[in-house]
C-alpha cells in the first residue's frame, strides 16, 4: 500500500480505574513494553505495540485510570490531553478502546459516553464478564453495540478469552467515530448522559433484584470488623516488615560478599595507586551500598503488589484512615510509612500510590524520619556508651523505642504543618475510595512491576549515585599526604580539612572536628559513621563488627577536649543521637526524592531542612542540658 | 408516576446517607454539595440504588455491585429515601 506511513497509527486503552487496562495492554502487547514518565505529573503512560491481524504495527497508549474526562486531578490531564493528542510527542489517537468493567456498566458507561463526545472512534472491551455473570448480571452486548453505534466486545483479558474477536476490530479501516445521538436536546450533558445510560443499562444488563452476598462480602465480615480488622492488620503488616527484614537479608549478604570479592579481585590484579582506589573505594563500595538495598526493595514491591492485586490495600487505607488523619494525611500514606522503618527508599517509591499530589509530597516528606534499619549501626555504638554498660540490656531497648517514637511523632507533627501550608486539594479530597472484590493475585502483572521498579531503581539511582560517591571519595583522599597512616591522611584531605573548618560549627552541640569530619562522611550513609569514626580514632577494625564498636566505644569513652575535660559526656551523646534522628544522611533517599517528586528543589529542601531541624534540635538539647546543669 | 426527582414529593422525608440505617436499600435522590462531581464519578448517581453496609468514621456501601468507603462529609451530600 502506497500510504502506509511509517508512524504507526495510535491506539489509546482508557477508562475506569480497576476496569482491567493494564490486563489487556499486556495480554495485546505481550512483553514489549516501555515506561514513560511524562514531566510535571508523576503519573506513567505506558506504550506497546501490537499488530493488526493484518500484520500492521500499532503504537497501543495505556492511560491511567479515570472516572471522568473533566480532568480535575493530574492523571485525568494525562487522559484527556492523551485523548486530544495533546500529550507532548504523541500524536491524536486513531482509536479509542474504552475498557469497562462489565459487572459495573451504570458506572463505566458514563466515560464511553464522554469519550463518543469527543468525536473519536471508539471501540467497547466488555471486560471481566465472568464476574459479571457470576453475580446473575443478564448482559447483552449486541444490544448495548447498537445503542452506542459503537463495535463492543465481551471478553475476559486475564484468561485471554475473547482477545482475538476483539483483535478483529483494530483491523484496518478503523471504525469511524459514531454520533452522539443521546446530545440532541439541549439539557445539562450530564443529566442526559445519565439518562441515556440508565436506559440503556435497563436494556442490556439486567440485575437480579435481591441484593445477593459475595464471598468479597464475607471475607470483609472479618477483614473490616471494629476488632476483628485491626487485628488483620497488624497481623499481617508485622509479618510483611518482618519478611522483608528477614529474607532481605540472604541476598544482601550475597551482594556484600560479591562486592568484597571483586574489591579484593581489583586489588590482586591492579597496582597500587589512585585509581585503583577509586574502583574499589569510590565505585564498587559506593554503587554496592545502593544496589545493597535491591532484596529490600524487591521484596517491598512484591508484597505491596500482593496486597494490591488481592484488594486488601484498599482496605487496610480504609483502616488506617482515622489514625493517618491525625497527621493531615489519609489511609494511603499509611505503607509507604511503615515501610520507610525498613528503608525510606522502597518506601518513598510506594507513594505512587497515592492519588492526591500534595498528599504525596508531604508523605515523601516526612518519610525519612521514620527511622530505617541503616540508623542502627549508629545507635549501636552510642547507646551503650551513653549508659557505660555492654550492648543488649532493656534499658537500650526502651531508649531505642523512646528514639522511634520521637522519629515518628515529629514526623506527624511536620506533616500537620506541611499539609496545612499546601492547603487543599483543588478537590477537597474527602475520602472515597472503591473497595474491589477480593481477587487472585496476578503474578505476570507483579513480577512484571517488580522488574520495572527494581531495573529503574538500579539504573537512575544507582548513575546519580556514581557520580556522588565518586566526589566523595575525591574529597576524603585529596589532598594527599605523604604520612602512611589513615587518620592522619584522612585529616590532610579536603574532607579532613572542611571537618577542622566546621568544628567551630558543631562544637555548640558538643561534638568536636574528628566527630564533624566523621558526620560529614556520614551524610552518603549513616552507616558510614561508625567506620570513619574508627579511622578517625584510630581504633583496628575487627572482622567482628560488635568488637569493633567495643574497643571504639573504649576509645571514645577516654577522648578527652585540649582542657582535660571528655568529648562524650551523656549530653553530647544524646545531642548526637538526636542529630542522627533528624538529619537526612543518605544519598540514595536524595536522589530518590527528587526522582520522585520530579524536581531536584524538593529533595534539597528535605534535605536542608531536615539537617538543619537536626542541627537546631541537636543544639537545643546540648545548650539547654548545660544551663540545666548536666 | 413521573420520576422527575427536584418535584418528587418524597424529598420532603429524603434523609442523608449518614442517617440511614445500616443493611437498609435506598434510592439516591439528590446530591448536593461540593464533592457532588466526584461522587457522580464514582457511580453515586441519582436514581440508582444503595445498600449501607457499615457506618462509622468512613462509610461502606455497595452500589451496583461495588462496595466503596465513603467519608461522612460525602455522605452528608448524598440524600437518599427507602426503597419500596
Amino acid at each position: 500500500m502506497a500510504n502506509v506511513s511509517d508512524v504507526p497509527s495510535t491506539v489509546v486503552l482508557v477508562g475506569n480505574p480497576n476496569a482491567g487496562k493494564t490486563t489487556l495492554f499486556n495480554a495485546l502487547t505481550g512483553s514489549n513494553q516501555r515506561v514513560g514518565n511524562y514531566a510535571g505529573v508523576t503519573v506513567e503512560v505506558k506504550s506497546g505495540e501490537v499488530f493488526t491481524p493484518h500484520g500492521r504495527k500499532l503504537r497501543v497508549l495505556d492511560l491511567p485510570g479515570c472516572y471522568s474526562l473533566r480532568a480535575n486531578s493530574p492523571d485525568e490531564k494525562v487522559a484527556l490531553d492523551a485523548l486530544l493528542g495533546q500529550l507532548s510527542g504523541e500524536s491524536k489517537p486513531s482509536l479509542v478502546v474504552c475498557v469497562v468493567d462489565a459487572s459495573n456498566l451504570e458506572r463505566h458507561l458514563q466515560l464511553v459516553l464522554q469519550v463518543i463526545e469527543l468525536g473519536l472512534p471508539c471501540v467497547v472491551a466488555l471486560n471481566m464478564i465472568d464476574v459479571a455473570e457470576r453475580s446473575g448480571l443478564r448482559l447483552d452486548p449486541v444490544k448495548i453495540s447498537e445503542e452506542l453505534g459503537i463495535p463492543v466486545v465481551p471478553m475476559q483479558a486475564n484468561t485471554k478469552k475473547g482477545i482475538v474477536e476483539f483483535k478483529q476490530t483494530l483491523r484496518f479501516p478503523l471504525p469511524l467515530a459514531a454520533e452522539a445521538t443521546w446530545l440532541t436536546t439541549g439539557d445539562d450533558p450530564e443529566t442526559v448522559r445519565r439518562a441515556f445510560v440508565t436506559r440503556l443499562c435497563e436494556l442490556a444488563a439486567r440485575r437480579p433484584d435481591a441484593h445477593q452476598q459475595t464471598r468479597s462480602d464475607r471475607i470483609d465480615e472479618i477483614l473490616l470488623h471494629p476488632i476483628y480488622g485491626w487485628f488483620s492488620l497488624i497481623i499481617i503488616f508485622f509479618s510483611v516488615f518482618w519478611a522483608i527484614f528477614s529474607f532481605a537479608e540472604v541476598p544482601m549478604g550475597w551482594i556484600e560478599s560479591c562486592q568484597e570479592s571483586l574489591s579484593e579481585w581489583v586489588k590482586f590484579h591492579m597496582m597500587e595507586g589512585d585509581l585503583r582506589s577509586l574502583i574499589v573505594d569510590g565505585v564498587i563500595g559506593g554503587v554496592g551500598g545502593v544496589v545493597m538495598f535491591l532484596p529490600q526493595i524487591v521484596l517491598l514491591f512484591l508484597f505491596i503488589g500482593l496486597l494490591e492485586s488481592s484488594g486488601y490495600m484498599a482496605r487496610a487505607a480504609y483502616l488506617m484512615d482515622g489514625v493517618m488523619s491525625k497527621a493531615g494525611l489519609s489511609g494511603k500514606s499509611f505503607l509507604p510509612l511503615f515501610s520507610s522503618y525498613a528503608c525510606a527508599i522502597p518506601g518513598i517509591m510506594a507513594t505512587r500510590t497515592i492519588n492526591s499530589s500534595k498528599e504525596r509530597l508531604v508523605t515523601i516528606f516526612v518519610a525519612p524520619w521514620m527511622s530505617c534499619s541503616a540508623r542502627l549501626p549508629v545507635y549501636f555504638l552510642i547507646i551503650p556508651l551513653l549508659l557505660a554498660e555492654k550492648e543488649g540490656t532493656w534499658k537500650q531497648a526502651l531508649i531505642l523505642f523512646v528514639i522511634y517514637a520521637l522519629g515518628t511523632l515529629t514526623a506527624f507533627c511536620i506533616a500537620r504543618l506541611l499539609r496545612g501550608r499546601l492547603g487543599e486539594d483543588i478537590s477537597p479530597g474527602h475520602f472515597l475510595l472503591e473497595l474491589p472484590p477480593y481477587r487472585k493475585p496476578q503474578w505476570s502483572y507483579i513480577l512484571r512491576h517488580i522488574l520495572d521498579r527494581a531495573l529503574s531503581f538500579v539504573k537512575k539511582a544507582g548513575t546519580i549515585i556514581l557520580g556522588l560517591s565518586i566526589l566523595l571519595w575525591a574529597l576524603s583522599t585529596y589532598p594527599k599526604s605523604k604520612s602512611n597512616d589513615q587518620a592522619d591522611a584522612l585529616s590532610h584531605s579536603a574532607m579532613g580539612r572542611i571537618g577542622s573548618f566546621i568544628e567551630p560549627i558543631v562544637k555548640p552541640l558538643g561534638f568536636d572536628g574528628r566527630m564533624g569530619t566523621a558526620i560529614l562522611t556520614s551524610f552518603a550513609a549513616r552507616e558510614v559513621f561508625v567506620s570513619s569514626m574508627a579511622i578517625l580514632y584510630r581504633v583496628e577494625e575487627n572482622t567482628n563488627e560488635e568488637e569493633t564498636r567495643n574497643v571504639l566505644r573504649k576509645q571514645l569513652a577516654a577522648a578527652r577536649w585540649p582542657d582535660g575535660r571528655p568529648i562524650f559526656t551523656p549530653l553530647s551523646l544524646i545531642s548526637l543521637l538526636v542529630f542522627f534522628i533528624y538529619a537526612l544522611q543518605c544519598l540514595p533517599t536524595t536522589a530518590v526524592v527528587a526522582r520522585e517528586s520530579g524536581s531536584w528543589k524538593w529533595a534539597l529542601g528535605q534535605f536542608v531542612f531536615m539537617t538543619g531541624f537536626a542541627y537546631v534540635a541537636a543544639l537545643a538539647v546540648f545548650q539547654i542540658g548545660k544551663i540545666i546543669g548536666f | 408516576m413521573t420520576r422527575n426527582p427536584a418535584a418528587d414529593l418524597q424529598i420532603d422525608s429524603a434523609m442523608t446517607l449518614n442517617q440511614a440505617k445500616v443493611g437498609c436499600d435506598m434510592q439516591i435522590r439528590v446530591l448536593s454539595g461540593p464533592g457532588c462531581e466526584r461522587l457522580r464519578d464514582m457511580g453515586f448517581c441519582e436514581q440508582l440504588q444503595v445498600r449501607k453496609l457499615a457506618g462509622g468514621r468512613n462509610l461502606i456501601c455497595s452500589i451496583c455491585g461495588t462496595r466503596m468507603a465513603i467519608s461522612r462529609e460525602l455522605a452528608e451530600q448524598v440524600l437518599v429515601s427507602p426503597v419500596g
